[in-house]
């Protein structure tokens, strides 16, 4: 158990003219006993920073520390830190057992009688006694991964690493395992970074999730935090599933402006994003309301920022239907409603985006400049 | 025509270019084995049964006789002892300090491996022909014999010379074939084994050599045949007649007045021998490595 820090961690391969920038400068604390999940698209660095973390791969600037102790010469056996692959990278010629006495074999002092203690105990914990006695060929992919998570605790490492481990599991099993990981972390308290570049794990497992993009560090965040206070446009259109809806706008006298979609703004918000002259409007799927249009209801596209829209398709999805509505001022929006509502595509409605729910970033450099209002305590309540 | 009609033709058609296929087959066979038969026909005749009859025939009645196979045996046993003392350790040898070789060259990552990876390779290609003079002034000017004053080594110089030199001359090869089969072997696994704390030297200890065994029967198996068939080094590097090796010994039945073709193909089957009992111990690991199951 133990603090991990990251301290301007830079890693670039090979040199000179051709040399990568994989990872750049990035800083993280993780506190003692937190659960961590690194989250980025494929290629951003994620696996790169957690290697260099497991001692895998060299760091070429910055620090890792671990307990206050520096990491950067340490290979990786003398970190006392567990990793759990992908591909579970079990040993195919050992039973499970000898699988998991490896790394008690090869790193403590441990009596024999005392390692099986431990194995034991470990098996029983994760419900794999039963499998001890057979080799990694006779085991489905879900035994695999318990058998890589039990390699990984057997040893009580002061931190644990994990590089995407459900990703080869069906989404079923995957969903199970996902509770059971936070669990088993949980009882654990063992500082854990989770690496994966499915948002919907980051968001259901990590006390905290640290979004990487071209190995730069978008964000450290609560994933509350992350969606609805997104640092910047990236963290927005990442974090959600569907993704938060983007207009790209110019801003005219507090109003944001593309063709014929005109939005005023309030006193707030124009007054946040005044300096900017290209602005990105964002809104949550949602958060978008979806009502029946002028021709059936008798009323009108009345208000500022209601527009008149067509649906275009509808994907039911039992619990919402996520509805692609094309605006007749031009710009294409995906909302979501309830599952029971009927709504066919074809029809004419009238979407309202309410200015309490939008994020407006710079046009730029994707920086927020103003995200939605939210009751700040409520926030801070959705942790616990 | 009806449906019926076409479907008898096709079957005529197919059945016509299955004999034919069967035909050919049957037609390689046959010239392939040919001389493997007339030898081992020939071994059994006596000097009138070879002289008279055509070498694929049994042997006729009365010309039938086992005394070539013993006179192989009685003449090459001297050679096969010193042949087997030669080539296993050579073939042993080669085989673990290529698959060391592939393992450092593969698994193990570090600065200039490629050059040293290009050298092994070229080690490969180079023609025996092309060593033969600097490879017996190595050895002359080594002079085990006389620098280690030890009856045994004395005695058997020559075979000690040959082995080491196989032996240096099997490690290209060998990398090469171990290192196709260990880029195979999962990284990551490897990278769990040193976050485990195992060394490189116990990572190959306790995974890579238990997961090598089929590809050690391969070159097991290619390294023992190859050693075990060399008749240029044997004739070159030894001189000493009790330590010929049995490719020489053979070499010696061809009697120089008269052919003995019944001693010389009961020879070779003798000399053959060995290498086939080698391919039957492995075989079932040898096809397991050229198929690339692990």
């Amino acid at each position: 158990m133990a603090r991990l820090e990251l301290d301007s961690v830079t890693k670039r391969f090979g040199e000179g003219d051709g040399s990568v920038l994989a990872v750049d400068d990035v800083d993280v604390d993780i506190a003692d006993g937190e659960f961590l999940v690194l989250v980025g698209p494929s290629g951003c660095g994620k696996s790169t920073t957690l290697r260099m973390v497991a001692g895998l791969e060299s760091i070429t600037d910055g620090e890792i520390r671990l307990d206050g102790d520096r990491m950067n010469e340490q290979g990786p056996a003398e970190r006392d830190i567990a990793m759990v692959f992908q591909s579970y990278a079990l040993y195919p010629h050992m039973t499970v057992r000898q699988n998991m006495r490896f790394g008690l074999e090869e790193s403590t002092d441990l009596s024999d009688e005392e390692m099986d203690g431990r194995v034991d105990e470990t098996a029983e914990l994760l419900d794999i006694t039963e499998l001890l006695d057979r080799k990694p060929g006779a085991l489905s992919g879900g035994q695999r991964q318990r058998v890589a998570l039990g390699r990984a605790i057997v040893r009580e490492p002061k931190a644990f690493l994990m590089d995407e481990p459900l990703s080869n599991l069906d989404a079923k099993l995957r969903s199970q395992m996902r509770t059971e990981l936070q669990q088993l972390q949980a009882d654990l308290d063992t500082t854990t970074v989770y690496v994966t570049h499915d948002q919907t794990e980051a968001m259901t497992m990590g006390d905290r999730i640290a979004i990487l993009d071209a190995g730069e560090l978008q964000q450290v965040a609560t994933p509350l935090e992350a969606y609805h206070r997104p640092a910047n446009q990236f963290v927005a259109g990442f974090i959600g599933e569907p993704s938060m809806n983007f207009i790209d706008c110019a801003t005219e006298d507090a109003t944001l402006v593309d063709g014929g979609f005109r939005y005023p703004l309030g006193d707030e918000v124009g007054e946040a994003v005044a300096d900017a002259a290209d602005v990105t409007l964002g809104i949550r799927p949602e958060d978008l309301s979806v009502d029946a249009s002028a021709d059936a209801s008798g009323g009108d596209a009345a208000g500022d920022h209601a527009f008149d829209a067509t649906v275009t398709v509808v994907e039911p999805m039992g619990d919402e239907n996520v509805v692609h509505l094309s605006l007749a001022d031009g710009p294409e929006l995906v909302a979501t409603v309830n599952g029971l509502r009927r709504i066919e595509s074809g029809t004419d409605v009238i979407v309202s985006i309410p200015e309490n729910a939008i994020h407006v970033f710079d046009g730029d450099s994707g920086d927020a400049l103003h995200n939605r209002s939210l009751d700040d305590a409520e926030l801070d309540d959705a942790r616990v | 025509m009806s449906a019926a009609d076409r479907l008898q033709t096709t079957i005529a058609g197919l059945d016509r270019s299955r004999v034919a296929l069967y035909a050919v087959l049957l037609a390689l066979v046959a010239f392939y084995l040919a001389p493997l038969e007339s030898g081992f026909m020939t071994a059994f005749k006596t000097p009138d049964g070879f002289r008279t009859t055509t070498p694929f025939a049994l042997p006729p009645l009365g010309e039938f006789t086992l005394s070539a196979w013993g006179t192989a045996f009685d003449r090459l046993s001297n050679g096969l002892l010193n042949s087997a003392l030669m080539a296993v350790p050579a073939t042993v040898l080669s085989a673990l300090f290529g698959s060391l070789a592939a393992y450092g060259l593969t698994n193990l990552s570090w600065r200039g491996q490629i050059g040293v990876l290009v050298l092994f390779v070229a080690g490969v290609f180079i023609p025996y022909q092309a060593v033969l003079v600097p490879l017996t002034q190595f050895w002359s000017f080594v002079d085990l014999g006389g620098r280690i004053p030890l009856a045994l080594v004395a005695d058997n110089e020559g075979l000690i010379n040959l082995s080491i030199t196989h032996v240096a001359y099997g490690i290209p090869i060998c990398t090469v074939l171990f290192r196709s089969y260990y880029a195979t072997i999962d990284d990551e696994m490897l990278e769990a084994a040193r976050l485990d704390g195992a060394s490189a030297a116990t990572i190959y200890r306790r995974i890579i050599l238990p997961l090598s065994v089929p590809i050690f029967a391969v070159t097991l198996i290619y390294q023992f045949t190859q050693i075990w068939n060399d008749l240029l080094f044997a004739i070159v590097l030894v001189s000493n007649p009790s330590n010929q090796v049995v490719t020489v010994a053979l070499n010696q039945l061809q009697g120089s007045f008269v052919q003995q073709f019944n001693l010389q193909m009961a020879g070779a089957f003798v000399a053959a021998l060995p290498t086939l009992v080698v391919y039957v111990l492995f075989g079932e690991q040898f096809a397991k490595g050229v198929a690339g199951d692990s």
